[in-house]
């Protein structure tokens, strides 16, 4: 009889406690590629943790528009409980509230300060960094043997860079020395490495600065110097189609490119340097490019979905991330990893990567309030230079009044 | 009168779907748009009163100022264009000729294809190794054989009809027959010449940058009136997608032409330049009226092209009226400006309105 009215208490019990756990956490981020590898993350690594804890996740992609489809969801309060924060636009996302204050809920220590430092505002983290991405060297060790010039390597400077690109694009008419876009998110890069910052203190931006225009000039130059080619000019759609259809010895591209090269150029020998340094100052610069986990300050199970936020930045979550070759691991333990001592190509790109997030003068491709608006009077500027349609000056001239403009009117 | 009542409920249930919605989305949003652009409202924090404020704030915009002036030269380009366009194709595939259907749905494909996919299909042929440069290249590289040919062509045709004249017959200057025969021997006169090594093509290369420019044309012209580049680019996709719908309007109303006024100005002599303009064009003016309207609304709220071209291309370049709303409306790291956004909005279709009353003035919606 004891036995009974306990089997039942227990049962009662059970009963009882299983619709208070058993919550859906919707997530959501981008389509494309996205959706096929949080449901393996969430089939294979963390599902069934959080399953036994009774949450189940449902990934919602949102194929169109991200920001601005996701903007619509959190003023309507339809988004979902965890959503990516693109670093880029992360300063919009945190001004609308609907991200959630992260310092007491979540340990930020093993992250990287460099990443977590975009999604941070007034000493309050919005977003946890997924993983991340920086820019190297990716060059065609086949044409640079047939050229016999030096593989591209961590002592290159500007100058030496340029040179090696010039000697390997004097092998054949057909293929360039390297594929460069008119996008500052590659040649922002290098200016970095000349010391210059994308913001003055007071919040200007000073694109007469030397440290800038010589960055500006080493760039476009090797471009109207013949030696490399703009994407468009060979009728590619970006640098890593140059490199895969041997358009071009040498991409400046993050890990993306990598899944890209094993689809489309499966044989391609390709090896990976890191960014050549400054002349001036002997240091690196690059880019850090990453998306973050938030959470919805409106979501209704917010204790399920900090749990669901920490299982996706989990270790062992970014360990499959890392593995499967999709990305870099924005935990500083990571680095350590076994996988980044194998030999292949694709580990020692995703090793050259990850140190590439620490060498020099790094920042973290966010332009403040501006978002990426601050890119397009750069890019312009970029393409009027490459295509010959303007000097560096004239166009750095354009390029600063209209900068001034957006930053005048962003800070309205 | 029973049975009349009855009459009116049921036309209203009828219309009550298509009414519903037009109550919901459009009046109900128009209304809620109107009110924000009073506002500073910006999606997450309640909308604060600020009057006429967002209207002044367009004109200070300058990005607001190039949209104006791109939207209003590409709604009077197009317009124009794609309506004279229409109308010519429209007379010519109202002949009775051999494989006419065949012409009529050759020629709707562009409308009836996806603005997305033939935007995507162009973007690819404006490259600077895309299609109208290689066939531009093409013909700066012939040149010479082309100018020999039509040299030629057009000596052989006059000294064909004045021998013809001289021997009394009434030879038309573009007497098909004769025309066969000068195209021929030109023809093979130029290849001749080109394979024997007298004519040699040119090493000419046309290397136009149709997209990534901020170039305007005409440079003479003042800032206002002047078309960036890419924005003609545009332009052209856009009068070569538009013009198959509006033919198919045209073609609908020269139906109703009786073809006896044709006769009766071929009887009198009447070329078939002067039939166009003095026949057709005047039967289908309450058509040329829809067909004008139409125009300028589609092309003042031109929105798609712009949103694909737009990484592309800088956005001073294309940034039209409804692209500044969306750029506004979603500004990337900032809070949405609904409120500025719906000014900008309120005044492209106030503009809109006013543009199409003008026109109104200019082409009667009757036929004479």
């Amino acid at each position: 009889m004891k036995r009974t009215t306990a089997l039942l208490l227990a049962s009662t019990f059970t009963l009882a406690a299983t619709p208070t756990f058993a919550q859906t956490i919707r997530i959501q981020g981008y389509g494309g590629q996205d959706p096929a590898i949080v449901q393996r993350l969430l089939d294979e690594v963390i599902g069934a943790d959080l399953e036994a804890e009774g949450i189940t996740v449902q990934y919602e992609p949102i194929e169109t528009d991200y920001n601005a489809v996701i903007t619509n969801n959190l003023s309507a309060g339809t988004a979902g409980d965890v959503f990516y924060m693109p670093g880029e636009v992360a300063p919009g996302f945190i001004a609308t509230g609907k991200a959630l204050p992260l310092n007491d809920l979540v340990d930020t220590e093993p992250f990287i300060d460099s990443l977590l430092e975009v999604y941070t505002q007034d000493g309050q983290v919005y977003g946890i960094p997924k993983d991340f991405n920086t820019l190297a060297v990716f060059y065609n060790q086949d044409l640079f043997d047939e050229a016999e010039v030096e593989y591209p390597s961590a002592d290159d400077t500007f100058t030496t860079f340029t040179e090696k690109i010039r000697a390997v694009s004097e092998l054949d008419d057909e293929i360039a020395g390297a594929c460069l876009p008119a996008d500052f998110a590659r040649m922002g890069a290098f200016a970095y490495a000349n010391g210059w910052q994308p913001f003055n203190e007071d919040g200007s931006v000073n694109l007469s600065d030397e440290a800038f225009t010589t960055a500006f000039d080493f760039y476009t130059g090797m471009v109207t110097e013949g030696i490399a080619v703009q994407p468009s000019d060979v009728g590619a759609g970006w640098p890593g189609d140059c490199l895969a259809q041997e358009q071009a010895a040498v991409a400046i591209e993050g890990a993306w490119i990598l899944g890209f090269l094993r689809d489309n150029a499966p044989n391609l020998a390709f090896g990976v340097a890191p960014l050549p340094k400054s002349d001036t100052t002997g240091e690196r610069g690059n880019f850090t490019y990453s998306v973050a986990w938030a959470v919805n300050a409106d979501s209704p199970n917010q204790e399920a979905a900090v749990t669901v936020l920490e299982a996706l930045t989990s270790e062992e979550a970014q360990q499959f991330i890392l593995e499967q070759g999709l990305a870099i691991p924005s935990r500083e333990a990571l680095s350590n990893n076994p996988y980044f001592e194998e030999e292949t190509p694709e580990a020692q790109a995703n090793l050259t990567i990850f140190e590439g997030a620490s060498d020099g003068n790094v920042l973290g491709f966010q332009f403040g309030n501006v978002g990426t608006d601050y890119l397009t009077p750069l890019n312009n500027a970029m393409t009027a230079v490459m295509t010959g349609q303007a000097d560096t000056q004239g166009a750095l001239e354009g390029a600063q009044s209209e900068l001034d403009a957006i930053i005048e009117r962003a800070a309205q | 009168m029973r049975s009349k009542q009855q009459e009116v409920v049921a036309a209203y249930l009828f219309l009550a779907p298509f009414l519903i919605t037009l109550a919901l989305f459009f009046l109900y949003a128009t209304v809620r748009a109107v009110f924000f652009s009073f506002t500073d409202y910006d999606l997450f924090n309640a909308p604060r009163w600020v009057g006429l404020q967002n209207y002044a704030n367009l004109f200070r915009e300058e990005n607001f100022l190039f949209a104006l002036r791109n939207s209003l030269v590409f709604a009077a380009v197009v317009t124009t264009l794609q309506t004279f366009g229409a109308l010519v194709m429209a007379a010519v595939l109202n002949q009775r000729i051999r494989g006419l259907n065949f012409f009529r749905a050759a020629y709707y494909m562009p409308s009836v294809t996806s603005s997305v996919v033939i935007t995507l299909i162009f973007l690819w042929m404006y490259q600077r190794e895309g299609l109208f440069n290689y066939l531009a290249t093409q013909v700066a590289s012939y040149a010479p054989q082309l100018g020999v040919f039509a040299l030629l062509l057009i000596a052989l045709q006059i000294i064909q009809v004045l021998i013809e004249r001289t021997r009394g017959y009434p030879a038309r200057w573009l007497d098909p027959a004769l025309f066969a025969i000068s195209f021929l021997v030109a023809a093979a006169a130029t290849w001749l010449l080109t394979f024997l090594g007298i004519l040699l093509p040119r090493d000419a290369e046309v290397d136009f940058t149709w997209l990534q420019t901020s170039q305007e044309v005409p440079g003479a012209f003042p800032m206002a009136l002047r078309a960036p580049v890419p924005l003609i680019a545009i332009m052209i996709q856009n009068i070569f997608t538009t013009i198959p719908t509006f033919m198919l309007m045209f073609l609908a109303a020269l139906q109703d032409v009786p073809k006896s006024y044709y006769e009766a100005a071929s009887l009198d002599g009447a070329t078939p330049a002067q039939q166009f303009f003095s026949i057709t064009v005047p039967s289908v003016q309450p058509v040329t009226f829809l067909v004008v309207t139409l125009g300028l609304i589609g092309t003042l709220q031109m929105f798609d092209q712009v949103a694909i071209f737009g990484n592309a291309v800088p956005i001073r370049s294309v940034i039209t009226l409804a692209y500044f709303v969306y750029q506004r409306m979603f500004p990337g790291a900032q809070l949405p400006e609904v409120g500025f956004a719906s000014a900008a909005a309120m005044f492209l279709a106030v503009l809109t309105l006013l543009i199409v009353l003008i026109q109104r003035r200019f082409i009667r919606s009757e036929a004479s």
